[in-house]
């Protein structure tokens, strides 16, 4: 059983306090949607959750242990993904996905066309990632989900420019991910549509607003 | 470790591959570079008496100021599309994930140097005593540009303009330019370069060790 807290958590930025006093415990199969309006700290927090900034106060914590103190061993349950898409524009799809395996550090064998198919972008390997859509290289950076063994997910605006189809196939691998004993943290401006799951919620407010 | 050999290979050769795909980076600072060196035999006429005097410290300058150009692009697109935040929150060190982008900088940067250099040095009929300084001082020298420009790239990257770069990796690399070009000196007089080729390795282990740290932590603060 994993653990994964927050507490007392405080961020200021530019002498605005984006949130203070946030304390949040999130076990196994945990799934929890960041809301709030633009500019209300939700990137922040997914930011300073996974270790990328440092939080004004507070403390977080991976199965109680300091997530500061024992990094590596905290990073390599993660895995972050922010509004960018994090692939190389010239390499290939599957020379991304070779890298983001290699990163990932999972030993098994994939099959980078299986996982394709799966995303909805079959027989794109061999295709330099600055020939394709918005979309499609959005969900080249999302194959991380399908490669990551990694416990505890942070997704910034995972469904950003994707269509329908492409939502609901990662609405079903977050809830997979989850019925597998996994935590997700997400933010999203769009409905989601996740009916037979319960989804925790914390809304931050502007407190200069 | 294993494990660590091939995470570094992957970034390395990652780097690798992108700098050739990309070529216009790569090829404008070296084009720079080969252009500069030209200018002088230009402008001060052929005696080779004075291009062996001149022309040594000349592809030093030169190198230095191509570095300059070639550091500002090292970090540049990990951090426009994000790559930069899957380096740092990894389950890998970043120490080494950094010094593997080092290492293809200096592959991709100081390697051509060396052999247009050289190249450079039998066009202009340099004498095979400064051909020999030439390539030790910058077969040592070239890394440890790279590695503390490494340090500085990180520094100011996104501080728009690569002058402010120019402004900290020159006045830095000055003990490296002193030590080379005193040693090119020394062996046009044929007197030995030991003690100068000593310093320069001093210098260079000196930061091979510390240069990737500085530039772990650089990128953290720089991200938070």
């Amino acid at each position: 059983m994993s653990k994964f807290s927050i507490n007392n958590l405080e961020c200021v930025r530019q002498n605005n306090i984006l949130f203070q006093g946030l304390n949040i415990t999130i076990k196994d199969h945990g799934l929890l949607q960041i809301n709030g309006a633009n500019g209300s700290g939700k990137s922040s927090l997914l930011q300073i959750c996974s270790g990328l900034i440092e939080p004004t106060a507070g403390e977080i914590l991976w199965n109680d242990k300091n997530t500061k103190k024992y990094r590596y061993e905290f990073q390599s349950n993660i895995l972050y993904l922010g509004h960018t898409n994090a692939i190389k524009s010239s390499l290939t799809v599957e020379e991304n996905m070779k890298v983001m395996h290699a990163m990932a550090g999972t030993k098994s064998k994939i099959d980078y066309s299986i996982i394709l198919e799966k995303i909805g972008i079959p027989n794109t390997n061999e295709i330099l990632t600055c020939n394709i859509s918005a979309g499609q290289k959005r969900r080249v950076g999302l194959t991380r989900l399908f490669i990551s063994k990694s416990k505890l997910w942070f997704l910034d605006e995972p469904f950003n420019a994707l269509d329908e189809q492409g939502k609901k196939i990662i609405e079903k691998i977050i809830i997979k991910h989850c019925k597998n004993g996994g935590i997700v943290f997400f933010t999203t401006h769009q409905e989601m549509e996740i009916n037979n799951y319960p989804l925790q919620n914390i809304h931050l407010g502007n407190n200069n607003a | 470790m294993l494990e660590y050999i091939n995470i570094f290979y992957v970034i390395f050769k990652r780097d690798l591959t992108l700098t050739f795909r990309e070529k216009t980076d790569f090829i404008n600072s070296l084009a720079f570079f080969i252009i500069i060196v030209l200018l002088f035999p230009l402008t001060f006429g052929s005696k080779s008496e004075l291009l062996n005097t001149i022309i040594p410290g000349i592809i030093w300058i030169s190198a230095l100021l191509a570095t300059c150009l070639s550091l500002e692009t090292i970090f540049r697109s990990d951090f426009e599309d994000g790559s930069i935040e899957q380096l740092v929150l990894n389950r890998y060190p970043l120490i080494l994930l950094v010094s593997a982008k080092i290492l293809a900088h200096w592959i991709t940067f100081g390697i051509p140097i060396i052999v247009i250099s050289l190249t450079l040095g039998v066009i202009l009929s340099l004498s095979n005593e400064i051909m020999m300084a030439l390539f030790i001082t910058l077969i040592l020298g070239t890394p440890i540009l790279s590695l503390l420009g490494s340090v500085m790239a990180v520094l100011t990257m996104g501080l728009h303009g690569s002058m402010l770069l120019s402004i900290l990796i020159l006045p830095l690399s000055m003990p490296v330019l002193i030590f080379s070009t005193i040693a090119i000196q020394n062996a046009s007089l044929g007197l030995p370069i030991v003690a100068e080729t000593y310093f320069l390795a001093g210098i260079l282990i000196l930061a091979i060790t510390l240069a990737p740290i500085a530039a772990a932590s650089a990128l953290r603060i720089r991200l938070s």
